[in-house]
């Protein structure tokens, strides 16, 4: 574990002196962030400005799960998808084969070996405006809803990257794997919004196929939940339980894709 | 010691077929066709400790793909092998930790970084002990002669800068073996030569094994003692280099140097193989070389005379073309 953590340690200085060598584009890519929340910040005044509650969610309560929403995709961002993305080039080109060399747990270093530091503001941002909902939400709030609030964010993360884990390891077979990014912006599309703007009766397949199949609708909506509505402890529970078994049902295929993994030729 | 040795190890690869054209495409989307072909077949060696192998072959010969099974990266599918101990494709991490594997085309390092980083991340994934690594680094800087070069970004190197500090970083955990596959492609002669040195240096005092493919011939000749031959997947020689030219080179040249041009009368007599202003080299049977020499000997005009095997380039060439007749 404390060698995992000092790899990533590495990973991350590494991969900011990396950045840090081309200035002028890792600033452009976090003012491109910061413009992206601009516009996600004024849709979301734009709604509440005309209404003063969205599928039972306040004004306060939506902005805390826009905060979650933007924390979790710059979690995955940063840690993970450009990992995942690169993956596809790295079984064309044959350059898999120094990954797979390593002794180290392929997985953990084919997907953390570079860390986006272009997308890690947004992490940040997004507790802030965590924070300043709660500071705004006219409720008490118990503060050990933290770390629980804190373990089901982990677990959605969980799941967003198994998801990403599993479409990355198709890229073994299809080599050329640019429904990774299309799936993946399918999944930020379901995560965005709280799950029950889904409650309708003509979205039921929808609920049913993406709030339990494949779960992407929970990753943001149940941790939010949790810290800011009332909700079963049924919920929790699930989140935590799916987390578990997508993770594990991932590692397991991204492996298997592995044995698969044909090199290219040198 | 043993440290390579397999059994009948092969492996098949499943090639799909697509015929050309827009049509053959929209046909290939309904019909897939595939063909199985081999590209190692029943491959047996037995390499041992501190030896340095060539492993030879024409392109698509087999020889990656071995070097491929024999690192772990993929499994066969017949046969088998152990690798310092270990089964490669369980690809344990012990096993991980005892080899490396260089490929000529391809990088290892960080790009946009200096070595020196690249250096450090592997210290950390290979788990290196600082003094051991802040030794090898200094070591093996000097072997290479690239103390200067450390700091520099890996893409504003030149080739042979780039494949020095690559072989370094695999040299940095102590690797037992070191798999190189055409590790001077592309280097010029002075980068080859600081290359061989380097490499023969570091067999000598680390007692480490090598098992080297190269497509030049020189590669092999300044550092193998012994050769692997593979043609079509199969292995068609194992042994001396000296002895595959004794068995396959059945001539030899002869080269004499004239005081001023190749007079007339050498060409009545003999068919030169090579003219270069003064030099001549006469191709011969390894039986008629003394009656060359007696011939040539008596001409006034000669400066100079000396023997020389063919071109081993060409001895291979024949055992390539003599495998695959038989194989017709």
């Amino acid at each position: 574990m404390l060698r995992h953590l000092r790899l990533m340690f590495c990973f991350a200085k590494f991969s900011l002196l990396g950045e840090l060598a081309f200035r002028s584009n890792f600033l452009l890519k976090i003012l491109v962030e910061l413009i992206w929340l601009g516009i996600l910040l004024t849709f979301f005044k734009t709604i509440f400005g005309k209404s003063s509650n969205v599928a039972g969610w306040n004004e306060h309560e939506f902005l805390f799960f826009v905060g979650a929403y933007y924390a979790l995709e710059g979690f995955v961002e940063t840690f993970f998808l450009e990992n995942c993305v690169e993956f596809s080039e790295l079984v064309r080109s044959g350059n898999l084969d120094f990954c797979l060399l390593k002794p180290i747990d392929p997985q953990f270093f084919i997907t953390l070996r570079r860390v986006d530091w272009s997308t890690a503001p947004k992490i940040i941002l997004g507790f802030i405006m965590i924070c300043f909902a709660l500071y705004e939400i006219d409720k008490p709030f118990h503060f050990w809803k933290i770390p629980v609030f804190l373990c089901l964010f982990l677990c959605g993360c969980s799941l967003a990257y198994s998801f990403l884990l599993f479409l990355t390891a198709l890229s073994v077979w299809m080599v050329r794997n640019q429904s990774l990014m299309e799936v993946w912006w399918l999944f930020t599309n379901l995560m965005r919004y709280p799950r029950q703007i889904y409650d309708s009766e003509w979205a039921l397949p929808i609920r049913m196929v993406f709030g339990f199949i494949i779960p992407a609708l929970l990753a943001v909506s149940i941790p939010v939940e949790f810290a800011v509505k009332n909700i079963n402890i049924e919920f929790p529970l699930f989140l935590f339980v799916i987390a578990l078994v997508y993770f594990q049902i991932s590692r397991m295929f991204f492996n298997y894709s592995l044995k698969h993994y044909r090199s290219a030729s040198s | 010691m043993i440290v390579i040795k397999t059994n009948n190890l092969s492996k098949q690869f499943r090639i799909y077929e697509k015929p050309a054209g827009l049509l053959g495409s929209i046909k290939s989307l309904f019909n897939n066709k595939f063909k199985d072909i081999n590209a190692v077949d029943n491959i047996n060696l037995e390499i041992n400790e501190g030896e340095i192998v060539g492993f030879l072959g024409p392109n698509g010969a087999g020889k990656t793909t071995t070097l491929k099974m024999l690192s772990g990266l993929l499994f066969p599918t017949k046969g088998s092998a152990t690798v310092l101990g270990f089964v490669p494709w369980e690809r344990p991490i012990e096993f991980r930790k005892a080899f490396s594997l260089v490929m000529g085309q391809k990088s290892q390092l960080w790009w946009d970084l200096p070595a020196a980083d690249s250096f450090e991340l592997h210290k950390e994934i290979y788990a290196i002990d600082p003094s051991r690594f802040k030794k090898n680094v200094g070591e093996l800087t000097e072997i290479f002669q690239v103390a200067n070069l450390l700091n520099k970004p890996v893409r504003e190197l030149s080739l042979g800068e780039r494949m020095k500090l690559e072989l370094i970083a695999s040299l940095l955990h102590d690797p037992k073996l070191l798999l190189l596959d055409e590790p001077t492609i592309g280097l010029d002669v002075v980068a080859q030569s600081a290359m061989h040195r380097c490499l023969y240096e570091f067999n000598k005092t680390r007692k480490i094994t090598i098992l080297l493919t190269s497509h030049y011939m020189r590669d092999v000749e300044t550092l193998c003692s012994r050769i692997l031959v593979i043609s079509g997947g199969s292995m068609v020689y194992d042994g001396q280099l000296q002895g595959l030219k004794n068995e396959f080179g059945k001539e030899k040249l002869i080269k004499v140097q004239f005081n001023d041009v190749v007079p007339d009368h050498v060409f009545n007599k003999f068919k030169p193989f090579e003219i270069g202003g003064n030099i001549v080299k006469l191709r011969v049977e390894k039986n008629d070389v003394p009656n060359v020499l007696a011939v040539v000997s008596q001409c006034e005009e000669v400066s100079d005379i000396s023997i020389e095997d063919p071109p081993v380039e060409e001895v291979i060439e024949k055992l390539f073309v003599s495998h695959r007749l038989k194989k017709i």
